[in-house]
């Protein structure tokens, strides 16, 4: 295995900072994932608890309920995580 | 196309691969997990030992041929994988990161392979232990770094927003860490390497088929478009199959970076 340092010579003092500036622009890359995977939790976790209250109540608007409601908030949630800055 | 499925439905004639394709009998009727995915996985877990092994061995400064790919690849690895997304911490991570792909990348290529021939990530268990493995070191990471509280308080409340939005999106944030996370992984991984496996035994079956059972012009010219069309497509799946070998390790070097990372 390559025993030199991977990024600069080892007596680089920025070579940590570099490292994390780079760690940071790859974080973000990953932001499109996070916020689908976001999406798809809202509608799952609230959409599923509005289908369990319909199963429950027997009233369909429950589940349609559950849906707008994670989906609003998981798109307000895509919006404070990834869209004010 | 509607002939074909015409000729199908008479009784004989094409039948299309599906699902059952991937269903293998064993290699001996008496163990019965020994199937062909297990022993793919065997091979995989030898070559790739066993690349990492001889180009490490006797390391010299001017490197042999197979210690230069081997530094060659765990140098990608560590640089444009574990580095770049897990920052200087990174480098401790590396050789986790670079056995992963060398690991994943073989059993998808076994699906190109001639003879073997079978993705053995096609089948759900292998991509499900390690997308597990990618979920426990970066649960464990995360715990460690903050403890248990706060990480999951970081996770589930970021800053900055009214307290009667926390009631409905702490759930989805906790969803979407513990739950998703693992299984996109997974699933990304299994269903491309399904679709890819049926896309290749469509062409090559139904090209099969069209040669030497539909026969005629029209089975002559659709065959050998289909035969060539796999050729072409199997060096496509060789492209798909080591992308998502990478993306599995970009993802799950993201997922520890993550939990690594004083934010939030």
């Amino acid at each position: 295995m390559p025993t030199d340092p991977p990024v600069g010579p080892p007596e680089d003092p920025d070579r940590d900072a570099r490292d994390d500036e780079r760690r940071a622009r790859r974080q973000e890359a990953n932001d499109a994932w996070s916020a689908f995977g976001l999406m798809i939790s809202g509608v799952v976790v609230w959409g599923g608890a509005g289908y369990l209250v319909s199963r429950w109540t027997h009233l369909e608007v429950f589940t349609l309920l559950g849906l707008l409601l994670g989906t609003g908030t998981a798109l307000y949630g895509v919006w404070i995580r990834y869209g004010r800055s | 196309m509607s002939t074909l499925l015409a000729a199908s439905s008479e009784g004989e004639g094409f039948v299309s691969p599906g699902p059952k394709d991937f269903d293998l009998p064993p290699f001996f009727d008496s163990v019965a997990w020994f199937t062909k995915p297990v022993l793919i996985v065997m091979l995989a877990t030898l070559l790739v030992a066993a690349f990492y092994y001889f180009s490490a061995r006797r390391a010299s400064v001017v490197p042999s041929r197979l210690q230069f790919a081997g530094e060659s690849l765990y140098g990608f690895i560590r640089n444009d994988v574990a580095i770049d997304a897990i920052g200087h911490e990174g480098l401790r991570f590396a050789p986790y990161l670079a056995t992963l792909f060398s690991f994943i990348a073989v059993n998808n290529i076994a699906g190109i392979v001639p003879i073997l021939q079978f993705p053995s990530t096609s089948h759900i268990a292998f991509p499900l232990v390690l997308a597990v493995f990618s979920w426990l070191i970066f649960l464990y990471l995360g715990i460690k770094r903050a403890g248990f509280f706060r990480y999951f308080k970081d996770m589930m409340f970021p800053p900055g927003i009214p307290i009667p939005v926390y009631f409905l999106l702490a759930p989805i944030e906790l969803f979407s860490t513990v739950i998703v996370r693992p299984v996109t992984l997974m699933l990304r991984l299994t269903f491309n390497m399904f679709a890819g496996h049926l896309v290749l035994l469509l062409f090559v079956l139904g090209g099969e088929y069209l040669l030497k059972e539909y026969g005629g012009f029209v089975g002559i010219a659709a065959g050998s478009v289909s035969i060539l069309g796999s050729i072409v497509l199997t060096f496509f799946e060789g492209f798909v199959q080591l992308l998502q070998a990478y993306v599995f390790t970009l993802l799950t070097a993201l997922y520890i970076g993550g939990a690594l990372a004083d934010e939030h």
